[in-house]
């Protein structure tokens, strides 16, 4: 069973976050879920696997009337991001899936038909929710080679897919990152493995670094609020990736 | 077993549709094998002339029974890939239905609600179509089993009276019973593929 945290809130404006699933097995990773909230209107973004379809189901609908969700946000194509699409179309065969163009014929094999999926040109777009107008962010190569993050420019969050992920201890799976230092010992080798480009890395690190970013949240492990945000990215930019070991 | 609903059952399904497959696959080259010594019956039917003259007309049979076979199992095999395809649909409905009832069983309130209406609704459409789509696909896999069969036995029918009309080919008679009971014995395989065909039908639809 997933929880749902309300991590912004301003009137209809809102941002759930769906964490820690206790029931799901050890083998299948884990992984966040959000859901951008405006105007009645919601986008789901990364909605995960499809074994836990009913955990994220259950958690969103406890917070939001599931009807509501008219579009997903796939910020690639991974099966812990995007295979429960076909759980989503079931229920709703209406929902738009927003994805780089690069996955458009294979993301398909999950799920869906030409008409499911809206693509996401390589330098992004904006994805209108209900008042909102949100930016999908090139994140190319990071680690997907067609690979966008998404920014909300009022609530001030970046949903940053893989990169700021951590596989975090039981100990330490909190929803929000406490003690940086601590923390970025976990995310370290996964992006040392994960990212294969540094070139792609350093272009990211600009690319945020202009934006106003409260909150940073990725798709495994906790949020980084505050000053956090900027270490990250600090901490990115100089971190050697690409590597098999080490 | 009319239709696959868990994919415990759907994964059986797959399995045995596999195991005919391969059954099928056998038959195919034995009849192409068939084919061969028809032709060759033929030939020495024709060098033996006039003393061979009933062997001949059965070895041109068997020629055709061979053909026949051939285009019935390219039947089969049309049937059977027909099959695979809709227990792999059959089983990824029966993954979303299992998903579901983890839904349902997790989500509470308006959640729980509209999943458990989906069910439904999937209950009565959905799981209805896959029932009628096996059940006309077992269907058909029965007929075109029970047919071929009949098939068989007549080529096993023509395999014995080659051998009796073999007795009387003067001097060619014991290369002609060495060829006919070659068919005898060929197709005597066929008929066991076609007993384990049968028996890995559905129970419900045999012929
Ligand atoms: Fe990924
Ligand atoms: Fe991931």
């Amino acid at each position: 069973m997933k929880t749902a945290h309300a991590i912004y809130e301003d009137g209809d404006h809102k941002w759930l976050a769906m964490v820690r699933d206790s029931s799901r097995p050890d083998f299948l990773i884990d992984t966040n879920e959000y859901l951008v909230i405006s105007d009645g209107d919601a986008l789901l973004l990364d909605p995960g696997g499809s074994e836990i379809f009913p955990a994220v189901f259950s958690a969103v609908s406890t917070g939001f009337d599931p009807r509501r969700i008219h579009k997903i946000f796939a910020s690639h194509q991974d099966p812990d991001v995007i295979s429960s699409l076909s759980m989503w179309l079931e229920f709703n065969p209406g929902i738009k899936c927003y994805l780089s163009w690069l996955w458009q014929s294979f993301v398909p094999h999950f799920a869906g038909q030409a008409d499911t999926f809206v693509p996401i040109p390589d330098n992004g777009m904006d994805i209108v929710v209900g008042a909102r107008r949100l930016q999908a962010i090139p994140a190319h190569y990071l680690h997907s080679s067609g690979n966008f993050h998404l920014y909300d420019p009022k609530a001030k969050i970046l949903f940053s897919g893989d990169v700021g992920a951590a596989l975090l201890p039981p100990a330490e799976d909190g929803l929000f990152v406490e003690d940086f230092d601590r923390h970025i010992r976990h995310a370290e080798s996964f992006h040392r493995r994960w990212m294969g480009s540094d070139k792609a890395k350093r272009d990211w690190c600009a690319r945020v670094s202009a934006l106003d970013i409260d909150m940073l949240c990725p798709q495994h492990g906790a949020i980084y609020r505050g000053a956090d945000v900027a270490r990250f990215i600090d901490w990115f930019s100089r971190l050697d990736v690409g590597v098999l070991k080490g | 077993m009319a239709s696959p609903h868990s994919s415990a059952e759907a994964g059986r399904e797959l399995r045995r549709i596999v195991r005919i497959n391969e059954e099928i696959k056998s038959v195919v080259s034995t009849a192409f094998k068939i084919n061969l010594m028809a032709m060759n019956a033929i030939f020495l039917a024709k060098r033996a002339g006039q003393s061979a003259l009933g062997f001949g007309v059965l070895s041109n049979e068997l020629r055709r029974f061979a053909g026949d076979l051939q285009q019935q199992m390219a039947g089969l095999r049309d049937a059977t890939y027909g099959s695979v395809a809709t227990v792999t649909a059959l089983l990824n409905q029966s993954r979303i239905s299992r998903l579901l009832e983890r839904t349902r069983i997790e989500a509470q309130g308006e959640g729980k609600a509209l999943i458990q209406a989906l069910a439904s609704r999937r209950g009565e459409t959905t799981l209805a179509d896959n029932d009628q789509q096996m059940a006309a696909l077992n269907r058909r896999l029965s007929h075109l089993i029970a047919d071929t069969a009949q098939l068989v036995e007549l080529g096993s029918v023509l395999a014995r009276s080659a051998k009796i009309e073999a007795a009387y080919g003067g001097g060619f008679s014991t290369s002609l019973m060495q060829v006919s009971s070659d068919f005898e014995r060929t197709i005597g395989e066929i008929q066991r593929s076609f007993e384990n065909l049968t028996k890995n039908q559905p129970e419900d639809v045999v012929a």
